[in-house]
C-alpha cells in the first residue's frame, strides 16, 4: 500500500493506491490537485477564477468551464440549494480568505447577500450576471479527487479523500463516517462519498455562530437542524453536491428526500442523534 | 650542302625555343598564385565560405538541439495522453456506487471538510 498526505485546497488530502510501486501515479495526483486549485481558487487573484470574479467574463480553459458546468447543473437539480453564485453571501458572512486566516470571533456585520445571479457558459466564454461572482464550495475539491482517483487508478485500486470527499477506483475501501457516538465504517468499492457539515469551518460575528454552508434563500448560513450530512454518490461532484443540498433540508425532509431518490446517507442532528437513509441500513 | 641544312635546322630550333621561352615567361606563371590571394573578392568569398559553414555547423547544432527536445516533449505528451485515456476507460468503466456497513476498522475517514 502506498500513501501519499499533503495539503492543498486549504485541507488535508490523502492518496491510498493499493500497489508495490505508485510513485509516478502519486506524484502525477499531486501534481494535478495542485493545478486545479489554481485554477479553481477563490482566493488565489491570479487564478482563472478570481479572474472570472472581476471580470464578469472570462475566455476560460476546459477545467474552469467544466466545474461552472457542473455547478449549473447541480444548482439546476437541487432546485437552487446548491448555488455557485454564493460568493458573495459567504464573504459578507465572514469568510473572506482561506479558512486558517478567518478571525473565529469578531464584530464585522453579517448581512445576508443575494444569490441564484445569471451565468451562462457559451462556448469557450463564461459570462456572469452583474455583482455575480462565483465560489463552488466543495465540489472544486470533489472534482479534484474525481481526476486525480482516476490517474491514481492506473498504478492500481486508489482512495483519494479530499478532507472529506472520498472518491475509489477499484478495490474495496473501509471508510469511517463520524457519527454522533463514534464511527461507521462504510466498505465502499465503488463511487464516492462527501459529508457537508457545521462542526468544522465555523466562526462567530457579532455573537452570532456562523458557518460556510450558506442557504441560497437566505444569502447566510444556513440554520439547519443537521450537524453534518455524509452522501454516498457515483462521484464526488455528486456526493458533495446531494451533502449540501440534503443538509439544507434539515433532518425529516433530507431523510425523506434521501430515501426518494435512493442517496445512501448518514445523518447527524444537531442533537446528538446518527440516522441512516437511502437503504443505508 | 650540309652545313646550310644544318644552319636552317640550328635556325628553325633556336626559333621554336625562343618562342617556347617568351611564352612561357609572358605567362608569368610564378604571378599566378599571389594575384589570386590578393584579388579581394576572392578574399572576401572565401571568408564568406568560411563564416557560411560556421553557420551550418551551429544551425546543425541548433536543430539537433531542438529536435532532442521535441523528441522529449513528444513522448512526455504521449504518455500524458496514454494517462489521460486509460483514466476515461476507466471512468467509463466506474460501475454505481457499491458499499454496505461493516464493522471494519476504518483505512481512513470522511469529516466536515
Amino acid at each position: 500500500m502506498e500513501t501519499r498526505r499533503f495539503r492543498a485546497m486549504g485541507t488535508d488530502i490523502e492518496f491510498l493506491v493499493d500497489a508495490a510501486e505508485a510513485g509516478e501515479a502519486l506524484a502525477a495526483a499531486e501534481e494535478e490537485f495542485h493545478r486545479l486549485e489554481a485554477i479553481l481558487s477563490r482566493f488565489r487573484p491570479e487564478s482563472e477564477l478570481s479572474r472570472l470574479n472581476d471580470l464578469g467574463s472570462l475566455e476560460a480553459g476546459p477545467e474552469l468551464r467544466e466545474v461552472v458546468a457542473l455547478a449549473l447543473e447541480a444548482r439546476e437539480k437541487t432546485g437552487g440549494r446548491f448555488d455557485p453564485t454564493v460568493h458573495d453571501a459567504v464573504v459578507s458572512t465572514g469568510y473572506d480568505r482561506s479558512f486558517e486566516l478567518v478571525a473565529p470571533d469578531g464584530e464585522a456585520p453579517s448581512t445576508g447577500s443575494s444569490c441564484g445571479g445569471a451565468v451562462s457558459v457559451e462556448g469557450f466564454r463564461i459570462e456572469l450576471g452583474a455583482q455575480v461572482r462565483l465560489d463552488f464550495g466543495g465540489i472544486g475539491k470533489g472534482y479534484a479527487a474525481v481526476r486525480a482517483a482516476r490517474l491514481l487508478c492506473a498504478a492500481g485500486p486508489a482512495l483519494v479523500n479530499a478532507g472529506g470527499d472520498v472518491a475509489v477506483h477499484g478495490g474495496t475501501w473501509p471508510v469511517g463516517v463520524e457519527t454522533a457516538d463514534g464511527c461507521l465504517t462504510l466498505e465502499l468499492s465503488a463511487g464516492a462519498l462527501a459529508t457537508s457539515g457545521r462542526d468544522r469551518r465555523r466562526w462567530r460575528r457579532n455573537g452570532r455562530e456562523l458557518h460556510h454552508l450558506i442557504d441560497p434563500k437566505t444569502g447566510t448560513s444556513s440554520d439547519s437542524d443537521l450537524l453534518r450530512l455524509t452522501v454516498v454518490a457515483s462521484d464526488a461532484v455528486e456526493a458533495e453536491v446531494w451533502a449540501k443540498a440534503l443538509y439544507l433540508q434539515g433532518e425529516e425532509r433530507a431523510l425523506r428526500e434521501a430515501d426518494e431518490l435512493g442517496l445512501l446517507c448518514v445523518l447527524v442532528t444537531a442533537d446528538g442523534r446518527t440516522r441512516l437513509a437511502g437503504g443505508l441500513r | 650542302m650540309t652545313s646550310h641544312v644544318a644552319r636552317l635546322y640550328s635556325l628553325a630550333l633556336a626559333l621554336f625555343v625562343f618562342f617556347l621561352t617568351w611564352a612561357t615567361i609572358g605567362a608569368r606563371p610564378w604571378t599566378t598564385t599571389s594575384r589570386a590571394q590578393q584579388d579581394p573578392r576572392l578574399t572576401a568569398l572565401t571568408v564568406r565560405e568560411q563564416h557560411l559553414r560556421r553557420e551550418s555547423v551551429l544551425v546543425q547544432r541548433l536543430v539537433r538541439h531542438r529536435w532532442a527536445v521535441y523528441r522529449v516533449q513528444l513522448h512526455k505528451r504521449q504518455s500524458q495522453i496514454a494517462t489521460a485515456r486509460q483514466a476515461q476507460q476507466a471512468a467509463a468503466s466506474a460501475p454505481a456506487p457499491s458499499v454496505r456497513v461493516v464493522s471494519l476498522p476504518p483505512l481512513t475517514i470522511t469529516r466536515t471538510s
